[in-house]
Protein backbone atom coordinates (compact mmCIF):
# COMPACT_ATOMS: atom_id res chain seq x y z
CA UNK A 1 0.00 0.00 0.00
CA UNK A 2 1.49 3.33 -1.04
CA UNK A 3 -0.85 5.59 0.89
CA UNK A 4 -0.10 7.41 4.09
CA UNK A 5 -2.30 6.36 6.94
CA UNK A 6 -4.34 9.58 6.97
CA UNK A 7 -5.02 9.27 3.22
CA UNK A 8 -7.29 6.23 3.50
CA UNK A 9 -10.98 6.89 2.92
CA UNK A 10 -11.70 5.44 6.38
CA UNK A 11 -9.49 8.17 7.88
CA UNK A 12 -10.60 11.10 5.72
CA UNK A 13 -14.25 10.21 6.39
CA UNK A 14 -13.68 10.97 10.06
CA UNK A 15 -14.46 14.68 10.62
CA UNK A 16 -11.78 17.01 11.94
CA UNK A 17 -12.47 18.73 15.26
CA UNK A 18 -14.36 22.00 15.17
CA UNK A 19 -12.31 25.05 16.07
CA UNK A 20 -13.66 27.51 18.64
CA UNK A 21 -13.55 31.07 17.36
CA UNK A 22 -12.82 34.07 19.53
CA UNK A 23 -15.66 36.63 19.86
CA UNK A 24 -13.61 38.93 17.61
CA UNK A 25 -13.22 36.18 15.00
CA UNK A 26 -16.93 35.36 15.15
CA UNK A 27 -17.89 39.01 14.66
CA UNK A 28 -15.42 39.27 11.77
CA UNK A 29 -16.93 36.28 10.01
CA UNK A 30 -20.45 37.63 10.48
CA UNK A 31 -19.34 40.95 8.99
CA UNK A 32 -17.93 39.00 6.04
CA UNK A 33 -21.21 37.16 5.56
CA UNK A 34 -23.20 40.42 5.63
CA UNK A 35 -20.71 41.98 3.20
CA UNK A 36 -20.97 39.11 0.71
CA UNK A 37 -24.77 38.95 0.79
CA UNK A 38 -25.21 42.75 0.58
CA UNK A 39 -22.75 43.35 -2.27
CA UNK A 40 -23.98 40.31 -4.22
CA UNK A 41 -27.51 41.60 -3.85
CA UNK A 42 -26.46 44.98 -5.24
CA UNK A 43 -24.69 43.38 -8.23
CA UNK A 44 -27.66 41.10 -8.99
CA UNK A 45 -30.11 44.03 -8.67
CA UNK A 46 -27.98 46.16 -11.01
CA UNK A 47 -27.76 43.27 -13.48
CA UNK A 48 -31.53 42.68 -13.37
CA UNK A 49 -32.28 46.41 -13.73
CA UNK A 50 -29.98 46.63 -16.75
CA UNK A 51 -31.97 43.90 -18.50
CA UNK A 52 -35.16 45.98 -18.45
CA UNK B 1 -3.75 17.00 10.66
CA UNK B 2 -0.09 16.14 10.40
CA UNK B 3 0.59 13.22 8.11
CA UNK B 4 2.57 10.28 9.34
CA UNK B 5 5.40 9.10 7.11
CA UNK B 6 6.08 5.86 8.96
CA UNK B 7 4.45 2.63 7.72
CA UNK B 8 1.19 1.87 9.51
CA UNK B 9 1.09 -1.28 11.60
CA UNK B 10 -2.63 -1.93 11.00
CA UNK B 11 -4.25 -0.79 7.79
CA UNK B 12 -7.71 0.81 7.88
CA UNK B 13 -10.42 -0.97 5.84
CA UNK B 14 -9.69 -0.62 2.12
CA UNK B 15 -12.06 0.84 -0.46
CA UNK B 16 -11.85 0.70 -4.24
CA UNK B 17 -10.87 4.40 -4.13
CA UNK B 18 -7.90 3.61 -1.86
CA UNK B 19 -6.73 0.83 -4.18
CA UNK B 20 -6.82 3.05 -7.29
CA UNK B 21 -5.11 5.96 -5.52
CA UNK B 22 -2.47 3.64 -4.11
CA UNK B 23 -1.63 2.38 -7.61
CA UNK B 24 -1.05 5.98 -8.74
CA UNK B 25 1.01 6.74 -5.66
CA UNK B 26 3.23 3.69 -6.26
CA UNK B 27 4.51 5.32 -9.46
CA UNK B 28 5.26 8.53 -7.55
CA UNK B 29 7.18 6.53 -4.93
CA UNK B 30 9.19 4.73 -7.64
CA UNK B 31 10.05 7.97 -9.45
CA UNK B 32 11.10 9.64 -6.19
CA UNK B 33 13.12 6.64 -5.03
CA UNK B 34 15.01 6.47 -8.33
CA UNK B 35 15.78 10.20 -8.15
CA UNK B 36 14.19 10.88 -11.56
CA UNK B 37 13.06 14.48 -11.24
CA UNK B 38 11.21 15.01 -14.54
CA UNK B 39 9.15 11.81 -14.37
CA UNK B 40 8.26 12.74 -10.78
CA UNK B 41 7.18 16.19 -11.87
CA UNK B 42 5.18 14.70 -14.76
CA UNK B 43 3.31 12.46 -12.34
CA UNK B 44 2.55 15.28 -9.91
CA UNK B 45 1.56 18.13 -12.25
CA UNK B 46 -2.12 18.59 -12.98
CA UNK B 47 -4.29 20.42 -10.44
CA UNK B 48 -2.29 23.68 -10.65
CA UNK B 49 -2.15 23.84 -14.45
CA UNK B 50 -5.81 22.86 -14.71
CA UNK B 51 -6.95 25.49 -12.19
CA UNK B 52 -5.01 28.26 -13.96
CA UNK B 53 -5.83 27.26 -17.55
CA UNK B 54 -9.40 26.45 -16.53
CA UNK B 55 -9.70 30.06 -15.42
CA UNK B 56 -8.46 31.19 -18.86
CA UNK B 57 -12.03 30.30 -19.78
CA UNK B 58 -14.41 31.57 -22.43
CA UNK B 59 -15.64 34.72 -20.61
CA UNK B 60 -12.11 35.55 -19.42
CA UNK B 61 -10.62 35.29 -22.89
CA UNK B 62 -13.49 37.33 -24.33
CA UNK B 63 -12.95 39.88 -21.53
CA UNK B 64 -9.19 40.13 -22.30
CA UNK B 65 -9.90 40.43 -26.04
CA UNK B 66 -12.56 43.05 -25.36
CA UNK B 67 -10.13 44.96 -23.08
CA UNK B 68 -7.54 44.91 -25.87
CA UNK B 69 -10.10 46.06 -28.46
CA UNK B 70 -11.31 48.90 -26.24
CA UNK B 71 -8.26 50.07 -24.31
CA UNK B 72 -5.18 48.71 -26.13
CA UNK B 73 -2.25 47.05 -24.43
CA UNK B 74 -1.06 49.82 -22.06
CA UNK B 75 -2.59 48.85 -18.71
CA UNK B 76 -3.03 45.15 -19.24
CA UNK B 77 0.42 43.96 -20.29
CA UNK B 78 1.80 44.59 -16.76
CA UNK B 79 -1.58 44.04 -15.01
CA UNK B 80 -2.19 40.47 -16.18
CA UNK B 81 1.15 38.99 -15.00
CA UNK B 82 0.67 40.78 -11.65
CA UNK B 83 -2.81 39.27 -11.26
CA UNK B 84 -1.61 35.76 -12.09
CA UNK B 85 1.21 36.20 -9.56
CA UNK B 86 -1.49 36.91 -6.97
CA UNK B 87 -3.44 33.89 -8.23
CA UNK B 88 -0.31 31.78 -7.66
CA UNK B 89 -0.20 32.81 -3.99
CA UNK B 90 -3.85 31.83 -3.51
CA UNK B 91 -3.67 28.56 -5.44
CA UNK B 92 -0.44 27.47 -3.74
CA UNK B 93 -2.25 27.72 -0.40
CA UNK B 94 -5.15 25.61 -1.74
CA UNK B 95 -2.72 22.96 -3.04
CA UNK B 96 -0.80 22.91 0.26
CA UNK B 97 -3.94 22.56 2.40
CA UNK B 98 -5.19 19.71 0.14
CA UNK B 99 -1.83 17.90 0.20
CA UNK B 100 -1.44 18.14 3.98
CA UNK B 101 -5.02 17.41 5.08
CA UNK B 102 -6.10 15.12 2.17
CA UNK B 103 -9.45 16.88 2.34
CA UNK B 104 -11.33 19.27 0.10
CA UNK B 105 -12.02 22.91 0.90
CA UNK B 106 -15.79 22.48 1.41
CA UNK B 107 -15.53 19.67 3.93
CA UNK B 108 -12.77 21.39 5.91
CA UNK B 109 -14.72 24.66 6.21
CA UNK B 110 -17.86 22.73 7.18
CA UNK B 111 -16.12 20.57 9.79
CA UNK B 112 -13.78 23.22 11.20
CA UNK B 113 -16.09 26.25 11.27
CA UNK B 114 -19.56 24.70 11.34
CA UNK B 115 -22.15 23.59 8.81
CA UNK B 116 -23.61 27.09 8.32
CA UNK B 117 -20.31 28.34 6.93
CA UNK B 118 -19.69 25.18 4.91
CA UNK B 119 -23.08 25.42 3.23
CA UNK B 120 -22.72 29.18 2.75
CA UNK B 121 -19.42 28.60 0.92
CA UNK B 122 -20.91 25.77 -1.15
CA UNK B 123 -24.02 27.81 -2.04
CA UNK B 124 -21.86 30.82 -2.95
CA UNK B 125 -19.78 28.54 -5.19
CA UNK B 126 -22.77 26.86 -6.83
CA UNK B 127 -24.36 30.21 -7.78
CA UNK B 128 -21.16 31.63 -9.30
CA UNK B 129 -20.36 28.31 -10.99
CA UNK B 130 -23.79 28.05 -12.58
CA UNK B 131 -23.54 31.60 -13.97
CA UNK B 132 -19.97 30.98 -15.14
CA UNK B 133 -20.96 27.69 -16.79
CA UNK B 134 -23.71 29.48 -18.73
CA UNK B 135 -21.01 31.88 -19.90
CA UNK B 136 -18.81 28.92 -20.96
CA UNK B 137 -21.57 27.54 -23.17
CA UNK B 138 -21.99 31.06 -24.59
CA UNK B 139 -18.27 31.13 -25.42
CA UNK B 140 -18.47 27.73 -27.15
CA UNK B 141 -21.51 28.97 -29.05
CA UNK B 142 -19.67 32.14 -30.15
CA UNK B 143 -16.73 30.01 -31.35
CA UNK B 144 -18.93 27.51 -33.16
CA UNK B 145 -21.04 30.26 -34.73
CA UNK B 146 -17.96 31.36 -36.68
CA UNK B 147 -18.02 27.93 -38.35
CA UNK B 148 -21.77 28.13 -38.94
CA UNK B 149 -22.78 25.78 -36.10
CA UNK B 150 -25.60 26.56 -33.65
CA UNK B 151 -26.45 26.45 -29.94
CA UNK B 152 -27.59 22.81 -30.04
CA UNK B 153 -24.15 21.74 -31.21
CA UNK B 154 -22.52 23.79 -28.40
CA UNK B 155 -24.69 22.05 -25.80
CA UNK B 156 -24.00 18.59 -27.23
CA UNK B 157 -20.25 19.24 -27.38
CA UNK B 158 -20.00 20.54 -23.80
CA UNK B 159 -22.07 17.75 -22.26
CA UNK B 160 -20.34 15.04 -24.33
CA UNK B 161 -17.00 16.29 -23.02
CA UNK B 162 -18.23 15.95 -19.41
CA UNK B 163 -19.52 12.41 -20.01
CA UNK B 164 -16.37 11.35 -21.87
CA UNK B 165 -14.08 12.30 -18.99
CA UNK B 166 -16.15 10.15 -16.59
CA UNK B 167 -15.12 6.96 -18.37
CA UNK B 168 -12.62 4.94 -16.42
CA UNK B 169 -13.50 5.80 -12.82
CA UNK B 170 -10.02 7.13 -12.20
CA UNK B 171 -8.75 10.58 -11.24
CA UNK B 172 -5.53 10.14 -13.24
CA UNK B 173 -7.42 9.45 -16.47
CA UNK B 174 -9.81 12.39 -15.91
CA UNK B 175 -6.88 14.73 -15.18
CA UNK B 176 -4.81 13.69 -18.21
CA UNK B 177 -7.73 14.05 -20.64
CA UNK B 178 -8.52 17.56 -19.37
CA UNK B 179 -4.82 18.48 -19.24
CA UNK B 180 -4.37 17.44 -22.89
CA UNK B 181 -7.35 19.54 -23.88
CA UNK B 182 -6.21 22.51 -21.74
CA UNK B 183 -2.90 22.85 -23.60
CA UNK B 184 -4.89 23.97 -26.65
CA UNK B 185 -5.42 27.21 -24.70
CA UNK B 186 -2.17 28.05 -26.51
CA UNK B 187 -4.30 28.71 -29.61
CA UNK B 188 -4.76 32.24 -28.26
CA UNK B 189 -1.02 32.76 -28.54
CA UNK B 190 -1.19 31.60 -32.18
CA UNK B 191 -4.10 34.01 -32.78
CA UNK B 192 -1.98 36.82 -31.29
CA UNK B 193 0.94 35.98 -33.60
CA UNK B 194 -1.38 35.96 -36.61
CA UNK B 195 -2.92 39.30 -35.55
CA UNK B 196 0.32 40.93 -34.38
CA UNK B 197 1.12 42.73 -37.60
CA UNK B 198 -2.31 44.42 -37.49
CA UNK B 199 -1.86 45.98 -34.06
CA UNK B 200 -1.32 49.51 -35.40
CA UNK B 201 -2.63 52.03 -32.87
CA UNK B 202 -2.83 49.49 -30.03
CA UNK B 203 0.92 49.01 -29.72
CA UNK B 204 1.46 52.73 -29.14
CA UNK B 205 -1.78 53.47 -27.29
CA UNK B 206 -0.20 53.45 -23.81
CA UNK B 207 -2.72 54.50 -21.16
CA UNK B 208 -4.55 57.03 -23.36
CA UNK B 209 -7.53 54.75 -24.04
CA UNK B 210 -8.40 54.02 -20.41
CA UNK B 211 -12.02 54.74 -19.38
CA UNK B 212 -12.80 58.20 -18.03
CA UNK B 213 -15.74 57.05 -15.86
CA UNK B 214 -14.88 55.69 -12.40
CA UNK B 215 -17.65 53.06 -12.62
CA UNK B 216 -16.37 51.73 -15.95
CA UNK B 217 -12.83 51.57 -14.57
CA UNK B 218 -14.11 49.70 -11.48
CA UNK B 219 -16.06 47.30 -13.69
CA UNK B 220 -12.91 46.74 -15.72
CA UNK B 221 -10.81 46.04 -12.63
CA UNK B 222 -13.45 43.82 -11.00
CA UNK B 223 -14.04 41.76 -14.15
CA UNK B 224 -10.30 41.39 -14.85
CA UNK B 225 -9.62 40.27 -11.27
CA UNK B 226 -12.59 37.91 -11.59
CA UNK B 227 -10.98 36.53 -14.74
CA UNK B 228 -7.84 35.44 -12.84
CA UNK B 229 -8.80 34.45 -9.27
CA UNK B 230 -12.18 32.85 -8.49
CA UNK B 231 -13.83 30.73 -5.77
CA UNK B 232 -14.10 27.64 -7.97
CA UNK B 233 -10.30 27.55 -8.45
CA UNK B 234 -9.83 27.23 -4.67
CA UNK B 235 -12.38 24.42 -4.33
CA UNK B 236 -11.01 22.69 -7.40
CA UNK B 237 -7.29 22.76 -6.65
CA UNK B 238 -7.66 21.72 -3.03
CA UNK B 239 -10.13 18.93 -3.92
CA UNK B 240 -8.07 17.73 -6.89
CA UNK B 241 -4.81 17.76 -4.89
CA UNK B 242 -6.44 15.55 -2.25
CA UNK B 243 -8.08 13.35 -4.90
CA UNK B 244 -4.75 12.93 -6.69
CA UNK B 245 -3.28 11.68 -3.41
CA UNK B 246 -0.70 14.43 -2.94
CA UNK B 247 1.13 14.47 0.39
CA UNK B 248 3.31 17.03 2.19
CA UNK B 249 6.34 15.51 0.41
CA UNK B 250 4.82 16.62 -2.93
CA UNK B 251 4.39 20.27 -2.00
CA UNK B 252 7.51 21.36 -3.89
CA UNK B 253 6.27 19.73 -7.12
CA UNK B 254 2.81 21.16 -6.43
CA UNK B 255 4.35 24.63 -6.36
CA UNK B 256 6.04 24.01 -9.72
CA UNK B 257 2.72 22.79 -11.11
CA UNK B 258 0.93 25.93 -9.89
CA UNK B 259 3.72 28.21 -11.14
CA UNK B 260 3.71 26.54 -14.57
CA UNK B 261 -0.06 27.04 -14.72
CA UNK B 262 0.30 30.73 -13.81
CA UNK B 263 2.98 31.31 -16.48
CA UNK B 264 1.02 29.49 -19.20
CA UNK B 265 -2.21 31.26 -18.26
CA UNK B 266 -0.46 34.66 -18.37
CA UNK B 267 1.04 33.97 -21.81
CA UNK B 268 -2.21 32.70 -23.27
CA UNK B 269 -4.23 35.50 -21.65
CA UNK B 270 -1.85 38.05 -23.15
CA UNK B 271 -2.40 36.25 -26.47
CA UNK B 272 -6.15 36.95 -26.28
CA UNK B 273 -5.43 40.56 -25.28
CA UNK B 274 -3.06 41.12 -28.21
CA UNK B 275 -5.46 39.46 -30.66
CA UNK B 276 -8.23 41.76 -29.39
CA UNK B 277 -5.99 44.82 -29.62
CA UNK B 278 -5.85 44.35 -33.40
CA UNK B 279 -9.39 45.80 -33.42
CA UNK B 280 -8.37 49.08 -31.73
CA UNK B 281 -8.74 51.74 -34.40
CA UNK B 282 -10.84 49.33 -36.53
CA UNK B 283 -14.18 49.72 -34.76
CA UNK B 284 -12.93 48.42 -31.40
CA UNK B 285 -15.62 47.17 -29.05
CA UNK B 286 -18.49 48.09 -31.38
CA UNK B 287 -17.08 45.85 -34.12
CA UNK B 288 -16.75 43.14 -31.44
CA UNK B 289 -20.40 43.49 -30.40
CA UNK B 290 -21.83 43.59 -33.89
CA UNK B 291 -19.94 40.75 -35.58
CA UNK B 292 -18.98 38.53 -32.64
CA UNK B 293 -15.30 38.56 -31.81
CA UNK B 294 -13.98 36.00 -34.33
CA UNK B 295 -15.98 37.64 -37.13
CA UNK B 296 -14.67 41.11 -36.26
CA UNK B 297 -11.11 39.81 -36.00
CA UNK B 298 -11.49 38.12 -39.38
CA UNK B 299 -12.22 41.47 -41.06
CA UNK B 300 -9.01 43.00 -39.68
CA UNK B 301 -6.47 40.18 -39.30
CA UNK B 302 -7.74 37.59 -41.76
CA UNK B 303 -9.58 34.27 -41.68
CA UNK B 304 -6.71 32.27 -40.17
CA UNK B 305 -6.47 34.45 -37.03
CA UNK B 306 -10.26 34.42 -36.67
CA UNK B 307 -10.51 30.62 -37.07
CA UNK B 308 -7.76 30.01 -34.51
CA UNK B 309 -9.41 32.42 -32.07
CA UNK B 310 -12.79 30.72 -32.56
CA UNK B 311 -11.22 27.29 -31.93
CA UNK B 312 -9.54 28.74 -28.83
CA UNK B 313 -12.92 29.91 -27.51
CA UNK B 314 -14.39 26.44 -28.00
CA UNK B 315 -11.43 24.89 -26.13
CA UNK B 316 -11.51 27.47 -23.33
CA UNK B 317 -15.23 26.93 -22.79
CA UNK B 318 -14.96 23.13 -22.88
CA UNK B 319 -12.05 22.92 -20.40
CA UNK B 320 -13.75 25.33 -18.03
CA UNK B 321 -16.98 23.30 -18.19
CA UNK B 322 -14.98 20.24 -17.09
CA UNK B 323 -13.06 21.94 -14.26
CA UNK B 324 -15.87 24.15 -12.96
CA UNK B 325 -18.35 21.25 -12.96
CA UNK B 326 -15.76 19.19 -11.07
CA UNK B 327 -15.37 21.93 -8.44
CA UNK B 328 -19.17 21.99 -7.97
CA UNK B 329 -19.19 18.22 -7.60
CA UNK B 330 -16.38 18.28 -5.01
CA UNK B 331 -18.20 21.01 -3.03
CA UNK B 332 -21.63 19.34 -3.10
CA UNK B 333 -20.45 15.83 -2.21
CA UNK B 334 -18.00 17.10 0.45
CA UNK B 335 -20.71 19.10 2.20
CA UNK B 336 -23.20 16.21 2.12
CA UNK B 337 -20.44 13.89 3.34
CA UNK B 338 -20.57 11.26 0.60
CA UNK B 339 -17.89 9.88 -1.77
CA UNK B 340 -16.24 12.72 -3.71
CA UNK B 341 -13.54 11.32 -5.94
CA UNK B 342 -12.93 10.58 -9.60
CA UNK B 343 -11.26 7.42 -8.24
CA UNK B 344 -14.73 6.17 -7.33
CA UNK B 345 -17.04 4.66 -9.93
CA UNK B 346 -20.29 6.52 -10.75
CA UNK B 347 -22.12 3.74 -8.87
CA UNK B 348 -20.12 4.44 -5.68
CA UNK B 349 -20.26 8.23 -5.93
CA UNK B 350 -23.72 8.91 -7.37
CA UNK B 351 -24.10 12.43 -5.96
CA UNK B 352 -20.59 13.47 -7.01
CA UNK B 353 -21.07 12.49 -10.65
CA UNK B 354 -24.70 13.68 -10.68
CA UNK B 355 -23.64 17.14 -9.44
CA UNK B 356 -20.82 17.26 -11.99
CA UNK B 357 -23.10 16.48 -14.93
CA UNK B 358 -26.20 18.16 -13.49
CA UNK B 359 -24.73 21.65 -13.07
CA UNK B 360 -23.34 21.53 -16.63
CA UNK B 361 -26.71 20.30 -17.98
CA UNK B 362 -28.58 23.07 -16.12
CA UNK B 363 -26.30 25.73 -17.63
CA UNK B 364 -26.75 24.14 -21.06
CA UNK B 365 -30.54 24.39 -20.77
CA UNK B 366 -30.30 28.15 -20.13
CA UNK B 367 -28.46 28.84 -23.38
CA UNK B 368 -31.19 27.05 -25.30
CA UNK B 369 -33.87 29.42 -23.93
CA UNK B 370 -34.86 31.80 -26.75
CA UNK B 371 -34.11 35.44 -25.87
CA UNK B 372 -32.06 34.69 -22.73
CA UNK B 373 -29.67 37.61 -22.00
CA UNK B 374 -26.57 35.54 -22.71
CA UNK B 375 -24.14 38.37 -23.44
CA UNK B 376 -25.04 40.16 -20.20
CA UNK B 377 -24.66 36.93 -18.25
CA UNK B 378 -21.24 36.29 -19.82
CA UNK B 379 -20.02 39.81 -19.00
CA UNK B 380 -21.33 39.74 -15.40
CA UNK B 381 -20.08 36.25 -14.49
CA UNK B 382 -16.58 37.46 -13.63
CA UNK B 383 -17.88 40.43 -11.61
CA UNK B 384 -20.05 38.22 -9.40
CA UNK B 385 -17.09 35.87 -8.88
CA UNK B 386 -15.00 38.85 -7.69
CA UNK B 387 -17.71 39.96 -5.25
CA UNK B 388 -18.00 36.50 -3.67
CA UNK B 389 -14.27 35.73 -3.69
CA UNK B 390 -13.33 37.42 -0.35
CA UNK B 391 -15.39 34.85 1.61
CA UNK B 392 -13.51 31.92 0.02
CA UNK B 393 -10.17 33.70 0.44
CA UNK B 394 -10.65 34.47 4.13
CA UNK B 395 -11.47 30.83 4.93
CA UNK B 396 -8.55 29.59 2.84
CA UNK B 397 -6.17 31.89 4.73
CA UNK B 398 -7.63 30.67 8.05
CA UNK B 399 -7.21 27.02 7.03
CA UNK B 400 -3.67 27.56 5.77
CA UNK B 401 -2.78 29.19 9.11
CA UNK B 402 -4.42 26.47 11.22
CA UNK B 403 -1.45 24.79 12.91
CA UNK B 404 -3.69 22.04 14.24
CA UNK B 405 -4.33 20.99 10.65
CA UNK B 406 -1.21 22.14 8.84
CA UNK B 407 1.56 21.68 11.41
CA UNK B 408 4.88 22.97 10.07
CA UNK B 409 3.30 23.49 6.61
CA UNK B 410 1.17 26.38 7.89
CA UNK B 411 1.50 29.78 6.18
CA UNK B 412 4.58 31.86 6.74
CA UNK B 413 4.35 35.57 7.51
CA UNK B 414 5.21 36.69 3.95
CA UNK B 415 2.53 34.43 2.43
CA UNK B 416 -0.02 35.83 4.87
CA UNK B 417 0.93 39.41 4.01
CA UNK B 418 0.38 38.82 0.28
CA UNK B 419 -2.77 36.71 0.81
CA UNK B 420 -4.37 39.33 3.08
CA UNK B 421 -3.46 42.05 0.57
CA UNK B 422 -5.15 40.02 -2.22
CA UNK B 423 -8.31 39.51 -0.13
CA UNK B 424 -8.43 43.23 0.71
CA UNK B 425 -7.86 44.31 -2.90
CA UNK B 426 -10.48 41.92 -4.24
CA UNK B 427 -12.99 42.90 -1.55
CA UNK B 428 -12.42 46.62 -2.14
CA UNK B 429 -12.76 46.37 -5.95
CA UNK B 430 -15.87 44.19 -5.74
CA UNK B 431 -17.52 46.37 -3.10
CA UNK B 432 -16.65 49.64 -4.86
CA UNK B 433 -18.14 48.41 -8.13
CA UNK B 434 -21.20 46.84 -6.46
CA UNK B 435 -22.04 49.93 -4.38
CA UNK B 436 -21.31 52.46 -7.15
CA UNK B 437 -23.41 50.57 -9.73
CA UNK B 438 -26.26 50.12 -7.27
CA UNK B 439 -26.31 53.81 -6.33
CA UNK B 440 -26.33 54.73 -10.02
CA UNK B 441 -29.16 52.28 -10.74
CA UNK B 442 -31.40 53.67 -8.01
CA UNK B 443 -30.49 57.22 -9.06
CA UNK B 444 -28.67 58.35 -5.93
CA UNK B 445 -25.52 59.29 -7.89
CA UNK B 446 -25.15 60.23 -11.54
CA UNK B 447 -23.28 58.04 -14.04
Amino acid sequence: MHLERDQFVAETSRPVARVSLTPFGRRGLWALRVFAVAVSGMVVYTFAAALH
Amino acid sequence: MRSSTSAPLVLPPLTEQDAVRSADRSRVHEARASGRRWPLLWLLVGPGILAMLGENDGPSMLAYASDGAQYGLGLFVPFLPALFALAFVVQEMAMRVGAVTHRGYGELVLQRYGSAWGWFAAADLTVTNLITLIAEFVAIRVGLAYFGLGAGFAVALGLAAVLFTFSGGRYWRWERIVLGLALFNGLFLVAALLSGSHLGAASSAGFSHLPGSVNTLLLLLASTIGATVTPWMIFFQQGASADKGMTPRDIREGRWDTAAGAVLATLFGLGALVAGAALLGHGGISAFSQAGFPGALGHVAGGAAASVFALGLIEAGAVAILTISASTAYAAAECVGVAHSFNSSPREAVLFYAADFGVAALAAVVILIPGAPLLSIALNANVLATVLLPVSLVFLIMLANDRGLMGRNANRRATNAVAIAVATLVGACGAAYGVDSFLQTIGVVGS
